[in-house]
């Protein structure tokens, strides 16, 4: 709440918020369009996602199958305990003293940064966004452009700081800069991580797509690379991977095609001359299997990240991202983090939603993040005692019960009508709307104004033929 | 076995067995744990999938068929686009080419189409001699051993300018050199296996003599191939990887790369940069006789 209010009150955020969703919002919308399959698309490939979500067991066993006979590890982790764990475990073993990092929601979501610190392991963030982010030692705001709320002058003055340099505030310059000095980086770690975009499970890759070759550099250089993936994240067939890859670009950055995008199945092998001598895949639970097992929220897992969602909805493009307060942000958060870290825990995310519906029609897959959110309330509002949900609020659900009650007596209803307008005169106003009301309903007030009752109501003037 | 024993008391004798036995004591137990860490990895996938069988409200014993999950028979889709690749004519891939060249202007990708091999070369000589390396003030060139590449006669015409070139082709160079000789190169000339048209991406697989740093590391990427290994899109990529007899065998490798135009990042004020950890510049040559 205080993050959001913060965030309505930055000038600069507010105008690269603006740009953001005209830009991205708008492009993906027309990238859709020119689709050969046209827009519809997105039908079909929500149609697959569920088809392999709902046979997410064989399809996950296929893919380790795949990927252990190309040389690879496999490592299926049921939380992000077992899966940071892991991680050390095989840094230790090659006592790994840098890592650099590909960007990697999977990796925000299990903290893995500060395991390895903790661990004595140098971690740098190689997205440039995400660069900027840890020198400055923030968190993400946007899940593909996670330095969205800094400025040129902002960066400039943290390059000037950080790496001892003299101030510099042109993008292409502060870039260069960046490039150099993470070159170093590459060039020097032991281990690279990755997330994982897309797998294919039949011929056994993860894909892994970048527009500035980061996660090449970190799964190329490094004699470790070490991938995690949310365990949805898989597409059973070529023929489905094609459909889905188009989409991600797409949504996530209004392109036909990133730059780069990596199929890795595996280490060096013996005749080669580069790439990693181990590859290592970490495919995370943490909750998931939770979400798989209800079938009314199951579509969530449908989900490729792709932040389309972000760049519409009307309540990002205000608050941000750090006002969700988690790794997942915007409509995505709003559903996916409740699910995740506890309904009640997140209930701000999905109750400050407007179920405008932008976020379903930018979906790259089309999940229909609206219904999600209306159910999340639901639950909130009656509590769940299979997800150890608690009614939010007992206060709010009495009294729409008596308005339930009230509205349907008439004489009950005109009398309490009557009552309020001659109250409503007493109310603070202003520009004719209804500025407080007093408790017990003066939440209703908190975040909006109300417009007075009429002086007659609709009934009485039908009566009196207008 | 018996020898064996024999030996043993051999070694004891000459008091070399402390250490060898030690170091094969310290074998198996390497090997203890590496099996032991394989059981804990089985019986650890084996509870993650039953989680997700349980949430799928499967029986856990059941296998089911998943012939519908993973096609085993070309689609008539399938069919028709291997046909269509097939049965490519002159017209269809110049049109291709002009598709090429379409997607290729707004991603900053400098494509040349050449009559002969002899003009790539000629390109390549001018542009060594234009461009200056980012991280030196030496030059030198680091190349693929590829049939189309090594057609350039590249060493007689760098030596002229005094570039050195190193081919990243046999395993006699030790893997640190070649990494070295990587690092240092300014440029890395390649080739592909294919481009597809409608988005200008080269798309290539990883092979002995073919490493994946020379199209990464070095500032500036050339990238030679023939006409015909232009297709289409990713549709008639996927077909051939899948269901080409020949394409099929060696499949997609370990790695396999697509590549569309320079790096590139928008991170700061959202302002478009190229140069950002890959390659600056990308010129593709494409060789048309």
């Amino acid at each position: 709440m205080a993050e959001a209010r913060k965030a309505i009150k930055n000038q600069v955020l507010q105008r690269a918020l603006a740009d953001l969703q005209n830009r991205f919002g708008r492009g993906t919308a027309e990238c859709y369009r020119r689709l050969p399959e046209g827009p519809d698309l997105r039908l079909k490939a929500h149609e697959i996602r569920m088809k392999t979500i709902e046979n997410l067991d064989v399809v996950l066993e296929t893919l380790a199958a795949n990927i252990q006979k190309n040389g690879g590890h496999v490592f299926f982790a049921k939380d992000s305990r077992a899966a940071v764990d892991y991680c050390l475990e095989v840094a230790r073993r090659h006592q790994v003293r840098q890592v650099v990092k590909g960007k990697s929601m999977v990796s925000e979501e299990i903290d893995l940064n500060a395991a390895l610190m903790d661990a004595g392991i140098e971690v740098s963030e190689t997205d440039l966004g995400e660069y900027i982010i840890q020198l400055a030692g923030d968190t993400p705001s946007h899940i593909i452009a996670p330095a969205i709320h800094k400025t040129r002058n902002d960066v400039g003055s943290l390059f000037a700081a950080k790496l001892d340099i003299p101030y510099e505030d042109d993008p292409p310059k502060l870039t260069w800069i960046a490039r150099k000095a993470l070159r170093q980086k590459f060039l020097a770690a032991d281990m690279g991580t990755s997330g994982c975009n897309i797998a294919c499970a039949e011929t056994g890759h993860i894909t892994t797509v970048s527009n500035e070759g980061n996660i090449r550099m970190s799964t190329t250089l490094p004699k470790v690379h070490m991938a995690f993936m949310g365990m949805e994240r898989v597409a059973a067939r070529l023929e489905d991977h094609d459909i889905l890859l188009r989409l991600l670009c797409r949504g996530a950055a209004a392109q036909n095609m990133a730059t780069y995008v990596s199929y890795i199945g595996g280490p060096r092998q013996a005749d080669q001359v580069d790439g990693p001598q181990e590859f290592h895949l970490v495919i995370l639970d943490n909750g998931r299997s939770r979400i798989l097992a209800d079938a009314e929220f199951r579509e969530m897992l449908c989900c490729i990240r792709c932040a389309a969602c972000l760049n519409v909805c009307p309540v990002y493009a205000k608050i941000g991202g750090h006002s969700y307060g988690y790794a997942y942000t915007g409509p995505v958060g709003a559903v996916v983090t409740p699910l995740l870290v506890g309904i009640n825990r997140a209930k701000d995310l999905c109750l400050g939603e407007t179920l405008c519906g932008a976020c379903q029609e930018a979906c790259a897959v089309n999940i229909d993040l609206p219904r999600m959110l209306l159910a999340l309330r639901a639950k909130l509002a009656e509590g769940d005692p299979a997800w150890g949900v608690k009614p939010a609020d007992r206060k709010e659900k009495l009294l729409w019960q008596a308005w339930s009650w009230m509205i349907r007596k008439r004489a009950v209803y005109d009398f309490v009508l009557r009552l309020a307008a001659l109250v409503q005169k007493l109310m603070p106003q202003r520009d004719g709307m209804i500025r407080r009301l007093p408790p017990p309903v003066n939440g209703w007030t908190q975040g909006r104004d109300l417009r007075p009752l009429a002086k007659e109501s609709f009934i009485l003037r039908w009566r009196k033929g207008f | 076995m018996y020898g064996h024993f024999l030996d043993l008391t051999e070694e004891k004798q000459s008091g070399r067995v402390g250490i060898q036995a030690f170091l094969r004591n310290r074998n198996l137990l390497v090997q203890l744990v590496e099996r032991y860490r394989h059981q804990m990895g089985t019986a650890n996938q084996k509870e993650f999938i039953n989680r997700i069988k349980m949430a799928l409200g499967k029986p856990l014993a059941a296998s089911r068929d998943t012939t519908d999950l993973f096609s085993s028979e070309k689609s008539a889709e399938s069919r028709s686009i291997l046909e269509r690749i097939k049965n490519r004519n002159a017209a269809e891939r110049k049109k291709l080419l002009e598709i090429l060249f379409e997607a290729a202007g707004p991603i900053n990708l400098q494509v040349v189409s050449c009559d002969d091999i002899s003009a790539v070369t000629g390109a390549i000589t001018a542009l060594v001699r234009a461009k200056d390396p980012e991280w030196g003030d030496q030059k030198s060139v680091v190349a693929w051993a590829h049939p189309l590449v090594e057609r350039l006669n590249l060493p007689a015409v760098l030596s002229e300018q005094n570039v050195p070139l190193f081919v990243t082709g046999s395993k006699s160079t030790a893997d640190e050199d070649l990494r070295q000789q990587v690092i240092d190169a300014y440029i890395g000339i390649t080739s592909a296996d294919f481009c597809m048209a409608d988005t200008a991406t080269l798309v290539m697989r990883t092979r002995p003599g073919q490493a994946r740093s020379v199209s990464l590391v070095p500032a500036i990427h050339i990238a030679v191939i023939k006409v015909d290994q232009i297709i289409a899109d990713l549709k008639e990529l996927y077909a051939l990887l899948k269901w080409d007899p020949h394409e099929r065998r060696e499949g997609l490798t370990n790695c396999l790369t697509f590549i569309s135009g320079p790096s590139k990042t928008a991170d700061i004020e959202a302002t478009m940069v190229h140069g950002a950890h890959g390659p600056r510049e990308v010129h593709l040559f494409v060789v048309t006789a």
